[in-house]
């Protein structure tokens, strides 16, 4: 007995330990950034020698960086309403008809760009875009960005109408209400949250997505990842720290909004 | 899904009393559901499968010097370029080698990871989720990019193993394939812990507690009861981890000096601008990665099916 209990105290040492080492080097990379953008030197180090905020002025001061910025800014928030309204209508769609034929499909469609990888879609889209004649504009960085975006959008509108009373609606058509009186009155009120959510991720999807934009972008469209991208393999010095210290809080605040609008755990899920 | 259910019983039960008020209620609703649906599905065939058509097209044109494919003219050159090419060859197995280390390593952690997530509760599990939510939220250009001051041979991790006296001369991660592997793992991970745990998050820890209380041992119980019921996220972090280190392109970059598949085709495409070769390469890599994925499912749903018959 005594043995035993011996053993499971050990097994729970190991345990935690196990997931605490696992926690400090999921958060170390992100730590690694947000202290080196503060480096008094030219040196990526880690801890740097010396702080200054240094490299935050030279950002604020760089033409490239600013453009950069606007141009993830454009493309993030077209990503946003475009992949919105195709998932939020989509998985309403869905919602209304659930055996139909051509419904069962769309879940694997959508998922499947999600499953390619972002090279290979890259490449596909840059040929297709240059047949069409419209390589490097914003609209084909929205597209190819939608097609990721779009998923998540999708799952998140699943999850929350498959939540929905629907009799609502019954109701609602009982008193005369017409389809589109009764989707802004009815349903969007009771789902806005999850639109809210979906949109938001959608946003924080352009806005990381590197590789694809990679290929799409030119330098007059090129976003945040891929000006960074581009620098380090140039030089390491902390200006790229700086940005991306942007980057994850942008990332932190968008979360901390998800996460008010419904919850960690529930936000999580839907990300997978 | 319950819900959906009552809503057509309802259309169900009223139709009962007036078919041809129900039967016209049927049918509008099937085709408002459509052309609700049409908007995405016209996007994803316009953007998605059309260009698969176009790239499948391509990689059967002739490479031409002065543009970047000889348009309307048809040939196989490329596939045999891909096939006959001993380099090509170098590229893919190590695209495939470094897809498995990093598919096999993100699995266990992950598996790891999630029960610790399901397992913990209040602030720490919310920390958790929070360490895989927020890297999985940041570009990779980042997640890849501070990997180097931690890796090089004068980086963080050989200056405490130094100091520590664990090692007497600094260890080369980076550039080497254990920084690529470090780096890919950093940027899959993430959604291979989410996957297994949003499977987790449905499931009843009372289970294992019964299989406890019979006597089973901690692993035991985590081996028996746990595992099987969670290859469906097993399996989806599988081919996520698989699809995307396969196609790896950031991390072997920036942390190796590997040539994956992924840096190799972008050379072709924006550097050498050889368009037929890049779509032959990309297709044959699709295949042989549905080939891949395919089997993975398999074997991990078999070994889930085993489980069940125990």
């Amino acid at each position: 007995m005594t043995s035993t209990l011996h053993r499971e105290t050990l097994e729970t040492l190991a345990f935690r330990a196990g997931y605490l080492a696992l926690f400090a080097l999921l958060v170390l990379p992100l730590l690694v950034v947000v202290v080196t953008s503060f480096a008094a030197s030219g040196r990526l180090a880690f801890p740097p020698e010396s702080y200054s905020l240094v490299w935050y002025g030279e950002f604020f001061g760089d033409l490239r960086w600013l453009t950069a910025f606007e141009n993830s800014i454009i493309v993030g928030v077209g990503t946003a309403i475009l992949a919105t309204v195709l998932g939020v209508l989509g998985a309403f769609g869905q919602e209304i008809d659930d055996d139909s034929r051509i419904g069962s499909i769309v879940g694997p469609l959508v998922l499947l760009p999600l499953l390619i990888p972002p090279v290979i879609l890259g490449i596909t889209l840059l040929m297709y875009f240059s047949e069409l004649g419209i390589r490097g504009s914003y609209v084909t960085l929205v597209l190819a960005h939608t097609l990721w975006a779009t998923p998540l959008v999708y799952f998140v509108m699943r999850s929350v109408f498959s939540r929905f009373d629907w009799q609502q609606l019954d109701a609602a058509a009982d008193l005369g209400a017409g389809p589109i009186q009764s989707f802004v009155h009815v349903v969007l009120p009771n789902v806005k949250q999850g639109v809210f959510v979906g949109g938001l991720l959608a946003f924080i999807i352009s806005l990381q997505e590197f590789v694809m934009a990679l290929f799409l972008s030119t330098a007059s469209t090129e976003t945040i990842p891929v000006l960074a991208w581009t620098e380090i393999r140039q030089a390491l010095d902390p200006m790229v720290s700086v940005v991306s210290t942007f980057l994850i809080l942008f990332s932190l605040v968008a979360l901390a909004l998800a996460v008010l609008a419904t919850n960690l755990e529930w936000v999580s899920r839907q990300l997978s | 899904m319950a819900e959906t259910n009552t809503d057509t019983g309802l259309v169900g039960s009223v139709g009962t009393a007036l078919p041809t008020r129900s039967d016209l209620a049927e049918l509008s609703s099937s085709r408002k559901a459509l052309l609700l649906m049409a908007p995405l599905l016209a996007f994803e065939a316009l953007i998605f499968v059309v260009p698969f058509f176009i790239l499948l097209r391509i990689s059967v044109t002739e490479g031409s010097s002065d543009h970047v494919y000889e348009p309307g003219t048809w040939s196989l050159e490329s596939y045999a370029v891909v096939f006959n090419s001993g380099l090509l060859h170098d590229i893919i197995l190590y695209s495939f080698l470094l897809g498995a280390i990093v598919t096999v390593l993100s699995v266990l952690i992950g598996l790891f990871y999630a029960y610790a997530i399901w397992r913990s509760s209040g602030i720490v599990k919310s920390l958790l989720l929070l360490s895989v939510v927020m890297p999985l939220l940041t570009t990779l250009v980042i997640r890849t990019y501070a990997f180097n001051p931690l890796l090089s041979p004068t980086g963080t991790f050989n200056d405490v193993l130094l100091s520590a006296g664990l090692l007497s001369e600094p260890i080369q991660f980076v550039p080497a394939t254990a920084g690529a592997v470090a780096g890919q793992l950093y940027i899959v991970l993430p959604y291979a812990v989410l996957a297994i745990y949003s499977v987790l998050a449905t499931m009843d820890w009372g289970i294992v507690e019964a299989a406890r209380d019979l006597g089973a041992s901690r692993p035991r119980s985590f081996v028996e009861v746990v595992l099987p019921q969670v290859i469906p996220g097993i399996i989806v972090a599988a081919v996520i981890s698989f699809a995307w280190s396969v196609g790896a392109y950031a991390a072997p970059d920036l942390l190796s000096n590997g040539i994956t598949f992924a840096v190799h085709a972008e050379d072709l495409m924006i550097g050498d601008m050889r368009y037929s070769l890049a779509a032959a390469l990309s297709v044959v890599m699709l295949v042989l990665m549905l080939v891949s994925v395919t089997a993975i499912t398999l074997v991990l749903n078999r070994f889930g099916g085993d489980f069940d018959l125990a």
